[in-house]
């Protein structure tokens, strides 16, 4: 039976000493993970997410600050005393040994009886869903990619740890098997009620599978919260740039009445109003006259012929079919410089194409509101 | 965050550190100070002190460098050293990268029977392959005796092989594998998609050779040269068989130890000789590294091999050639094994007596060989294994250092490493001179590299990720060595472990000056027998060194695949 812990950091601070510089992989974080709990650390590559999930195993030391599991202070204890349960990018599996006694490691360290580790890695073979594999039990060389990576879960998970860590599990899996292997990966994590630490840089996986997540930059974490929290209402530019894509708009707030804001664009000096959800203007503390930036979703912008009358005109560079939507990338009239605007369509626009004139337009309600004057 | 406040204290014993692993991995740092770092120091101190005197501050003198400037003697082996080591070094260039090219890249029969014959010259003992030229060459050899007989007709004659032009030859025939078997490698596995491409853009053959293929290969051919002309430095059998009046280094040096007992003038030498070698590898760093390129693709593809006729028949004459004249040592002592003697065109005398009288002659030498050689390659096997681990796991902060530390043998000539265990184990508290012991320990310190590289090239490729699951399934850092890092790199230990063995087997150069009557090895009985003028006997045993040294590579062979013989490049 596992008993699932929560985790807490506290002012977790890394150095790496390089031969010429100092590196600070983690400046300073402080969260907590619950019971049972399916989190995982979000970020682009060198944000500190695997430093930050090896120093929760203890295969790091860290340079200040502290990690509990549960009420124990395991700052300074070795990984091999914690009772924890690890699943590495390459699996990691041990190509000496068969595949009952990869999974069997675990409780031989732990000197458990033979008949209790059979009963034990039955069990969990069954659990990760390849009980036939031991009538054979072959070498794990033997195994497909995916039988590879539930036999690695099924090592981590056989002799009940208190907290698993996955990883990047997926990166070495081809992209079908990947999106089965997350399914699965949650099914399982469900089905032990384990605390679980799931590290990926890809946001699609993460916002897939975790309960809750953090999204990491630069060694410190930005925002963490449900998928649907960070998706629909990212605390700052960062956030919003890494999750999904994000169309920024400079622009003056002139009027502030409830919810309702009058602002004007950068770029054209143009009017317009609008809606925010959720009382973004009173929690960012935007006043009048402020200087923000506006976010929006290629969902929340839309297109139509442009008529002359509108806000912001554009001229399409690239129309791209994806199936259930189509993707426009907008290029400003006023601005040639800017980044281009992305746009998606539930349909295509007819007699609009490549190189045409076309007018962009705001839904009222879903854009975001950030305060600063510099695009990220 | 209310939960940290009230905490509970943990028990020592959960926060207790594992304090093994720093034990056990002490032990090769030990090693190395004692009978690596503190011997060279000794010895260093000694060449600023002349003979006799005590190693103290006032005796400093630079005396002993001094003959380097007013002995003739010291001047012709400096030169002599460096005439013999460049020469040596362009020969193997020439003669070994063409072949490496045509091995590689022309479709040829036989490839891997020449890629097996072609490291014979390196198995076979330098000093063996010196006295059969002497056999073939040297003033009633046959060979020398053939020639002679048509340069006669129009009033020439082939001087004998004895000097520096012999020296030379046998040296690039000795030498020549390292070139050949590291170019064909680096012809091998360079990206042919990068010669494709050039062929695409429009560039000729030549154009690709000249702009492509060369400078792709060149780190491996500057690898490859200064291995050669480490070891011409520090090569003491051919010299001592070819040299007659003409020394080099470590002639010089066995002279001034075997002659007078004076070790502060044998480390001066040898720390020129040392100098040399450390500008030569710093010369070759720097033109290298510049050089020195990372593919950057991960596609590749098989090379489509030249399929002309007249480039095949150009490269299979050029291989037989180069094969046979560098295989003709083997030929000739295997020959002169079953003779009396054999002066004039044919040998005479057909006898087995040259093997019937080894259990009498050798028995003793043979025992000695095989004791020093197991039990040093044992050790050695330990103590570089555990250094490996060290550097590659554990990186500490001088992980550099101990690194360079235990490569130094590598460069030190095999006699230098002697004059520093004699200056620091000869005389005062500790004095080992003549034991069995002093040798092991110099067998240990000169092979340590052989087995610390081997074993961190299987470290590097094993997955670190392999360990640290373990440490997270719970097992201790001894547990984790045990079930999970010893059993997958047993291979690489094993390969340096024999490697090791057979190299040992046919030390000459250490053992030249630490041996006594009672140690006597197999290559010293070899060396005197030599000496003496005794080539049917010489040659017997040479035969039986070689035969034993072959097998054992052949079981590697077999047990690692082709992995086997390319970490000869290595030694």
């Amino acid at each position: 039976m596992i008993y699932p812990k929560n985790i807490i950091y506290k002012d977790v601070v890394k150095k790496f000493e390089g031969k010429r510089e100092k590196v600070t992989a983690l400046k300073g974080v402080s969260f907590e993970i619950n019971q049972g709990e399916l989190f995982c650390l979000l970020g682009p590559s060198g944000c500190g997410k695997t430093t930050l999930l090896r120093i929760s195993a203890g295969l790091e030391s860290l340079t200040s600050g502290q990690i509990f599991y549960g009420e124990k202070d395991i700052t300074s204890i070795p990984p091999f005393r914690r009772n924890i349960g690890m699943v590495f990018q390459s699996f990691a599996l041990y190509p000496h040994m068969n595949i009952f006694e990869n999974v069997a490691y675990g409780l031989r360290v732990r000197k458990k009886p033979e008949d209790f580790i059979k009963k034990k890695v039955t069990e969990i073979m069954e659990l990760v869903g390849l009980p036939d594999v031991l009538r054979r039990n072959p070498s794990p060389t033997a195994l497909s990619g995916g039988q590879q990576q539930r036999i690695a879960i099924a090592r981590a998970l056989v002799y009940d740890p208190e907290i698993l860590f996955l990883d990047e599990p997926l990166a070495s899996l081809d992209a079908k098997l990947r999106r089965y292997m997350r399914a699965e990966i949650r099914r399982i994590q469900k089905a032990t009620n384990i605390t679980t630490i799931y590290v990926t840089h890809d946001q699609e996986e993460a916002m897939a599978i975790g309960d809750r997540l953090a999204i990491m930059n630069t060694g410190l974490v930005e925002q963490i919260g449900s998928s649907d929290k960070i998706y629909h209402q990212p605390e700052n530019m960062f956030v919003a740039n890494f999750i999904g894509k994000m169309n920024f708009f400079p622009a003056t707030i002139l009027e502030i009445q409830g919810n309702h804001c009058k602002v004007k664009l950068e770029y054209n000096q143009k009017m317009m109003d609008l809606f925010f959800e959720t009382n973004q203007i009173r929690t960012r503390k935007i006043n009048q006259g402020e200087k923000v930036i506006l976010g929006s979703r290629p969902e929340s912008l839309t297109i139509n012929k442009n008529d002359g009358k509108n806000l912001l005109t554009g001229r399409i560079q690239i129309i791209q079919n994806l199936g259930k939507i189509v993707r426009y990338e907008v290029s400003l009239l006023q601005d040639a410089k800017s980044k281009l605007i992305e746009v998606d369509m539930e349909k295509k626009l007819a007699g609009v194409k490549e190189g045409d004139e076309v007018c962009i337009n705001f839904r009222k309600k879903s854009t975001l509101l950030f305060p600063g004057k510099k695009v990220l | 965050m209310s939960v940290i406040k009230n905490l509970k204290r943990f028990t020592i014993e959960q926060t207790k550190k594992d304090y093994t692993p720093y034990l056990i991995l002490s032990i090769p740092l030990l090693f190395l100070i004692i009978f690596l770092v503190w011997p060279l120091g000794i010895s260093i101190g000694k060449a600023f002190v002349l003979k006799g005197k005590e190693l103290i501050w006032d005796n400093f003198t630079l005396a002993n460098f001094q003959r380097f400037f007013t002995s003739s003697m010291y001047q012709k082996s400096l030169r002599n050293s460096f005439v013999i080591s460049f020469t040596v070094v362009l020969f193997t260039l020439i003669i070994g990268a063409p072949m490496g090219y045509f091995v590689a890249r022309v479709e040829m029969p036989f490839k891997k029977l020449i890629l097996a014959l072609g490291i014979l010259p390196i198995i076979t003992p330098a000093f063996v392959g010196a006295f059969s030229w002497v056999i073939l060459l040297g003033r009633q050899g046959v060979v020398r005796y053939a020639v002679n007989k048509v340069l006669g007709l129009v009033g020439l004659s082939l001087p004998p092989i004895y000097g520096l032009f012999g020296i030379i030859f046998t040296m690039s025939l000795t030498y020549l594998p390292f070139v050949f078997l590291l170019s064909y490698g680096a012809f091998k596995s360079t990206n042919p998609l990068l010669e494709e491409s050039a062929m695409i853009m429009g560039a000729g053959h030549s154009r690709i050779l000249r702009t492509i293929t060369i400078p792709l290969i060149l780190p491996s051919l500057g690898a490859a040269a200064i291995l050669v002309f480490i070891r011409a430095m520090g090569n003491f059998g051919i010299p001592a068989v070819l040299g007659g009046q003409q020394y080099v280094l470590p002639t010089l040096i066995h002279f001034r130890v075997h002659g007078f007992w004076d070790l502060n003038g044998a480390s001066a030498i040898a720390i020129i000789s040392v100098a040399i070698v450390i500008i030569a590898l710093v010369i070759q760093k720097k033109v290298v590294s510049a050089r020195e390129y990372e593919t950057i693709s991960t596609a590749t593809s098989e090379y489509k091999l030249h399929k002309h006729l007249l480039t095949k028949v150009i490269a299979i004459l050029y291989c037989s050639l180069v094969l046979i004249i560098s295989l003709a040592p083997q030929i000739t002592i295997i020959t002169m094994s079953f003779f009396k003697q054999w002066i004039g065109f044919l040998p005479s005398g057909f006898t087995l007596e040259n093997y019937r009288i080894i259990p009498q002659i050798a028995s003793k030498t043979i025992k000695n060989s095989f004791f020093l050689a197991t039990s040093a390659s044992l050790l050695t096997a330990l103590i570089g294994t555990l250094a490996a681990y060290i550097t590659e796991r554990r990186r500490p902060k001088g992980a550099m250092l101990i690194d360079f530390t235990i490569m130094t043998p590598f460069v030190l000539p095999g006699i230098v490493v002697s004059v520093a265990l004699l200056s620091a184990f000869s005389s005062g508290p500790i004095n080992i001179s003549g034991t069995f012991l002093i040798l092991i320990i110099s067998f240990m310190v000169r092979r340590t590299p052989y087995v610390f590289r081997s074993v961190a090239a299987s470290l590097t490729q094993l997955d670190e990720a392999l360990e640290e699951s373990s440490i997270i399934s719970g097992a201790s850092w001894f547990y984790t060595f045990r079930r999970v890092t010893f059993p997958l790199i047993l291979p690489g230990i094993i390969a340096g472990t024999i490697l090791t063995f057979a190299t040992l087997l046919q030390e000459l150069s250490t053992t030249i000056l630490l041996y006594s009557a009672r140690t006597q090895t197999l290559p010293i009985q070899i060396y005197n027998t030599v000496a003496e003028g005794n080539f049917g006997i010489a040659s017997a045993l040479s035969v039986l060194l070689i035969v034993t040294v072959f097998i054992m590579v052949y079981l590697m062979n077999i047990f690692l695949g082709d992995s086997g013989s390319s970490s000869f490049k290595l030694g």
